[in-house]
C-alpha cells in the first residue's frame, strides 16, 4: 500500500508540470492585455507600454515561464497585478468559502442522491422510484445558475428567510454562515445529487439481483435489513467513486453559484483574474485546482480498499 | 469636522429651507450621522490610486478618498476644493493658488503646499489629464507654506478644469506617498483629505471607508461634486456584486442600501418596489464606433462618411436602451446637455440622416468593393454588442460587408492599441468637461485622429483663454467633426442605480456617485 501511494505521488508532479505549462501559454497566447484593463478605456498607448515594462510583461514569453517555475520551485506563485498581493494570499483568502461551500453541496447531493437511488431501487417501478427519477433527471436539466437566481427570488426577495447574497465566515459567526450558505449549497447540491442518485439505483439494483440477496431474503429477514445491512454496503463502491467525481465537478461548478450568490472564493477569483487577464491568478488557482483533483482521486482510490477489503492495491 | 461648524452648516440650512418653503418644518431636521451605507457596485478597483487609471470605478471610490485643489459645481465648471482660490499673471504665465489652511490628511498631518507639488509633479507625470496640462507648463513650485506657483510656457485654457477633472484627477498626496511611488507604479498607500477615509479593503469582497473626523468641510453648500461635504453615514462599504441580477435583488431584500450599474430591464420591477426607487444616470455613455485612421479601409473619408449616413440612431438606441425611452436621447452635440458650458445646438449636421441613397453613392466614390471591414465589439457590455449588431444590419442593407468580431473587453482594449487589426471598435464616450479632453480628437488615442486641422483647433482650444473665441473654435471642431468623421456619434444612453428609500440626500444630477452629504434615514 505504502509503495502504491508513493507512486501515485510522484506521478502528480508531471501531471502538474504539464497543467501548468499548458495553462501558461494558454493564457499568455490569448489576446488581451491586463495593463490596459488596469488603466482603463482612455489610457494611451505610451501609459500602457509604461505600466507594461513595470510589470515584466515586456519580457520575452520563454524568459517569463522560466521566471514562473523557479518561483513554483521556491513555493511562490508571483504576484497578482491587479489585486497587488502574492498570490499564495489570494489564494488562502479565498480558499475557504470554496472549501465550505464545496463540502455544503456535496452534503446536500449525497443526502438527496443516495436515499433517493436506494428507495427508488428497493421500490422498483413504483410511483416513488418515477417521481425520484423524474425529480433527479429535472436534477441533470435545470441549469445550474437558472435555478440559484430563482431560488434567489423566491426565497430571498418573495419570502425573504433567506439573504440573496453574501458570504460569512463559519468561525466568525456560524449561525449567519449557514444561512448564507443554504440557497448555495441546495442549489449547487440539487444538480449533482441527480447522477448519484441515478448510480446509486442502478448499483443498488444490480447487488439486490445477487443470490446472497436472494438467500439473505429466503432467510426470513426484513426488506429493511436486506436493503440496508446486506445490499447497500456492496453497492457503496461505485457509488464512492461517483461521489469522488463529483466533488471534483463541484469545485468547477462551484464557480457560477459563487459568481450568483457573490461568495469571494477561488471561482470568482478565477473568473475575474481571467477577465482582467491577471495571469500569476490564473496559474495560481488553475494549479491549486489540479492539484485537489490529483488528491481526491487518490483519496477516492484509498476509500476503496477501506469499504471493499477484497481491493488491494500491492 | 467640529462640532461648531456642524451647528452652523445645520442651522443655515434650516433658515434657507424655512425661507424656501415657508415653514416652520424643515426638512433638513431629517439629516442624521450614523450608520453604514452599503453599496453594490460591479466590481473591483484596480487600483485606489486616483493618478494612475482612468477606470471609472477608480474614480468614484477616490473621490472620497482624495481631493484635488478644484473641483466641479453642478454645471460642470472648475470651482475652488483645496484651493481657497488663484491668481493669473497679467501675462497669463504664471497660476498662483492660495492653499486653504488647516486642512488635514487622514494620517493626521497638515496639508502644505510641498505636498501639492510633489502630488502634481506625479499626477502630471501620470495621469491623461495630467500630461495634458504639464506639456504646457515650465514649473510648479511651493512659494510658501499655503502658496503654488504654475509657470506655463504659454497662454492656457485648460489649467483650472484640467485641476477639476474627477476621472484620473490631480488627488493631493501627502509629498511622502507621492514621491515614493514612481509615476507609472500605482500607489498602494492611500492617505487623502477627503471626507472619507480607508480602513479596509478586501478584494472581491468589500472595501470599508469610515468617516474622517478631522475633515474640513469647505463652508459653502454642496456644489455638484463640489462644495460642502458631510461625512453623514460612520461607513460607506462598497460591496462588488459582479452579476447584475444579485445587485438587484440584493437591494429588494435590503442587504444593499444602493447598486450601481443595473440593466434597464430591471427598471419596471424596482419602480413597482416600494422600498426602492430607480436612479436614472445621465449622461453615461454616448455610443461611439471608432475608426482606425491609421490604416485599412477607414482611412478612407469617404467610406465613414457613408457608415455616418447610413445608420439610423432612433432605433439602434431604443433597442440598446430595452425599449425605454428614459434611458436614452438623440443628441448630435459632442459635449452632453448636462455640460452646459460646451453642449453645441448647430443645425445642418449631417447626424442621423438616414439617407441610404447618399450612403450608397458615397461607397461608390470610396471604391468600396465589399471588401470585409472588422469591426471590434464585446459581450461583456450587453449595450456595446446590440448597437454593434444593430449597425451591421444597417450598414449590410446599403452595400457594406461586416465583419463583426466579437472579443471579450481585455481583447478589445489591447487590440485596438494595433492598426493592424481593426478597421472599427465600439465603446462609449463618458463626460468630457472641456473641448481638450475628448480623447478620440487626440492623435494618441486609439483610431488615432491624424487630421492636422482638427488637431490644430484642438492646439488653439487649449490655448486660447477667451470663452468666446473658445466657443466659436468648439463650434468649428464639432462641424469639422461631422466632415470628417473620426468617429460616429450615435446617441446618448444612460445608465440605471437604484437606492432603498431610506437613502436620502443623493445627488442625481451627478453622473457618478458621491455619498458624501448622503445620509440613512432611520
Amino acid at each position: 500500500m505504502s509503495s502504491y501511494l508513493l507512486r501515485r505521488v510522484l506521478a502528480v508532479i508531471p501531471v502538474m508540470v504539464v497543467v501548468v505549462t499548458i495553462v501558461f501559454f494558454l493564457i499568455h497566447l490569448i489576446p488581451g492585455d491586463p495593463v490596459a484593463v488596469m488603466l482603463g478605456p482612455e489610457a494611451t498607448p505610451s501609459q500602457i507600454q509604461a505600466a507594461r515594462a513595470g510589470l515584466g510583461l515586456d519580457r520575452p514569453l520563454h524568459e517569463q515561464l522560466f521566471t514562473f517555475y523557479a518561483r513554483i520551485l521556491r513555493g511562490d506563485l508571483g504576484h497578482s497585478y491587479f489585486l497587488d498581493r502574492p498570490v499564495t494570499r489570494a489564494l488562502a483568502e479565498r480558499a475557504e468559502p470554496t472549501i465550505v461551500l464545496t463540502l455544503s453541496a456535496l452534503f446536500v447531493a449525497v443526502a438527496i442522491g443516495v436515499p433517493s437511488g436506494i428507495v427508488a431501487a428497493a421500490h422498483r417501478g413504483s410511483w416513488w422510484d418515477r417521481g425520484l427519477m423524474f425529480l433527479s433527471l429535472l436534477g441533470v436539466c435545470i441549469p445550474g445558475f437558472w435555478l440559484s437566481l430563482n431560488f434567489i427570488f423566491l426565497f430571498a426577495v418573495r419570502l425573504g428567510w433567506l439573504p440573496a447574497a453574501g458570504y460569512a465566515s463559519i468561525w466568525v459567526d456560524p449561525r449567519t454562515a449557514l444561512t448564507y450558505m443554504v440557497l448555495p449549497a441546495v442549489s449547487l447540491g440539487f444538480n449533482q445529487s441527480a447522477l448519484i442518485a441515478r448510480i446509486a439505483r442502478s448499483c443498488m439494483l444490480d447487488v439486490l439481483q445477487q443470490d446472497y440477496i436472494r438467500t439473505a431474503r429466503a432467510k426470513g429477514l426484513s426488506p429493511g435489513v436486506v436493503t440496508y445491512v446486506h445490499a447497500f454496503r456492496n453497492a457503496l463502491v461505485p457509488v464512492v467513486a461517483v461521489i469522488g467525481i463529483t466533488t471534483a465537478i463541484l469545485i468547477g461548478g462551484a464557480v457560477v453559484t459563487e459568481i450568483v450568490f457573490n461568495i469571494p472564493g477561488l471561482g470568482r477569483l478565477i473568473i475575474s483574474a481571467i477577465l482582467r487577464r491577471d495571469y500569476p491568478v490564473v496559474q495560481g488557482v488553475v494549479l491549486v485546482t489540479a492539484a485537489a483533483y490529483v488528491i481526491i482521486n487518490l483519496l477516492v482510490d484509498l476509500l476503496y480498499a477501506f469499504i471493499d477489503p477484497r481491493i488491494r492495491y500491492d | 469636522m467640529t462640532g461648531s461648524v456642524v451647528f452652523r452648516k445645520a442651522f443655515l440650512v434650516l433658515a434657507a429651507a424655512a425661507l424656501a418653503a415657508g415653514t416652520a418644518v424643515p426638512p433638513a431636521l431629517a439629516q442624521v450621522k450614523g450608520g453604514v451605507l452599503r453599496v453594490g457596485n460591479l466590481g473591483e478597483p484596480p487600483a485606489l490610486d486616483a493618478h494612475w487609471t482612468t477606470a471609472s470605478i477608480t474614480e468614484t471610490l477616490t473621490n472620497h478618498i482624495y481631493e484635488g485643489l478644484y473641483s466641479l459645481d453642478k454645471d460642470k465648471k472648475p470651482i475652488p476644493m483645496l484651493a481657497e482660490g488663484h491668481t493669473v499673471s497679467k501675462d497669463g504665465l504664471v497660476y498662483t493658488f492660495k492653499l486653504r489652511q488647516g486642512v488635514k490628511f487622514h494620517n493626521g498631518k497638515e496639508m502644505t503646499s510641498d505636498d501639492v507639488v510633489a502630488s502634481l509633479v506625479r499626477w502630471g507625470k501620470q495621469s491623461i489629464y495630467g500630461k495634458a496640462l504639464f506639456a504646457q507648463v515650465t514649473d510648479v513650485k511651493a512659494v510658501d507654506k499655503y502658496t503654488v506657483d504654475l509657470r506655463l510656457k504659454e497662454k492656457s485654457a485648460i489649467v483650472l478644469i484640467s485641476l477639476a477633472v474627477p476621472n484620473n484627477f490631480g488627488a493631493i498626496y501627502p509629498k511622502e506617498i507621492a514621491e515614493k511611488f514612481e509615476p507609472a507604479v500605482k500607489a498602494t498607500e492611500y492617505i487623502g483629505t477627503g471626507p472619507y477615509k480607508l480602513a479596509e479593503w478586501k478584494p472581491d469582497q468589500y472595501i470599508r471607508m469610515v468617516r474622517f473626523d478631522d475633515y474640513k468641510s469647505r463652508n459653502e453648500k454642496p456644489n455638484g461634486y463640489g462644495g460642502g461635504k458631510t461625512a453623514y453615514a460612520d461607513e460607506i462599504r462598497w460591496v462588488p456584486v459582479p452579476e447584475v441580477a444579485t445587485r438587484v435583488a440584493q437591494v429588494e431584500t435590503g442587504e444593499l442600501d444602493f447598486a450601481d450599474d443595473l440593466n434597464l430591464d430591471a427598471y419596471d420591477r424596482i419602480k413597482k418596489s416600494t422600498a426602492a426607487r430607480p436612479i436614472v444616470a445621465k449622461p453615461y455613455y454616448w455610443l461611439v464606433a471608432v475608426f482606425n485612421k491609421k490604416e485599412g479601409l477607414m482611412t478612407n473619408q469617404k467610406l465613414r462618411q457613408a457608415w455616418q449616413a447610413a445608420i439610423d440612431i432612433e432605433p439602434i438606441m431604443k433597442t440598446v436602451a430595452g425599449g425605454k425611452s428614459e434611458f436614452y436621447r438623440m443628441d448630435s452635440s459632442l459635449a452632453p446637455v448636462e455640460i452646459t458650458a460646451w453642449h453645441t445646438k448647430l443645425s445642418g449636421l449631417p447626424w442621423n440622416e438616414r439617407n441610404k441613397d447618399k450612403a450608397k453613392r458615397l461607397l461608390q466614390e470610396a471604391g468600396y468593393k465589399k471588401e470585409p471591414i472588422r469591426f471590434m465589439t464585446t459581450q461583456e457590455y450587453k449595450w456595446m454588442y446590440d448597437f454593434a449588431l444593430l449597425t451591421k444590419q444597417q450598414l449590410e442593407d446599403v452595400g457594406f460587408n461586416i465583419d463583426l468580431q466579437v472579443v471579450d473587453w481585455a481583447t478589445l482594449v489591447k487590440r485596438r492599441n494595433n492598426p493592424k487589426e481593426y478597421d472599427a471598435f465600439t465603446t462609449g464616450i463618458g463626460a468630457a468637461y472641456d473641448p481638450t479632453h475628448h480623447v478620440y480628437l487626440t492623435a494618441a488615442w486609439p483610431g488615432w485622429n491624424n487630421d492636422e486641422t482638427m488637431l490644430s483647433i484642438s492646439a488653439e482650444l487649449a490655448r486660447e483663454t477667451d470663452p468666446k473665441k473658445r466657443m466659436a473654435l468648439w463650434e468649428r471642431q464639432t462641424r469639422l467633426f461631422y466632415e470628417k468623421v473620426p468617429v460616429i456619434r450615435y446617441g446618448d444612453l444612460f445608465g440605471m442605480r437604484a437606492a432603498r428609500n431610506n437613502v436620502k440626500g443623493f445627488d442625481e444630477s451627478n453622473e457618478r456617485l458621491r455619498f458624501y452629504n448622503v445620509w440613512l434615514e432611520k
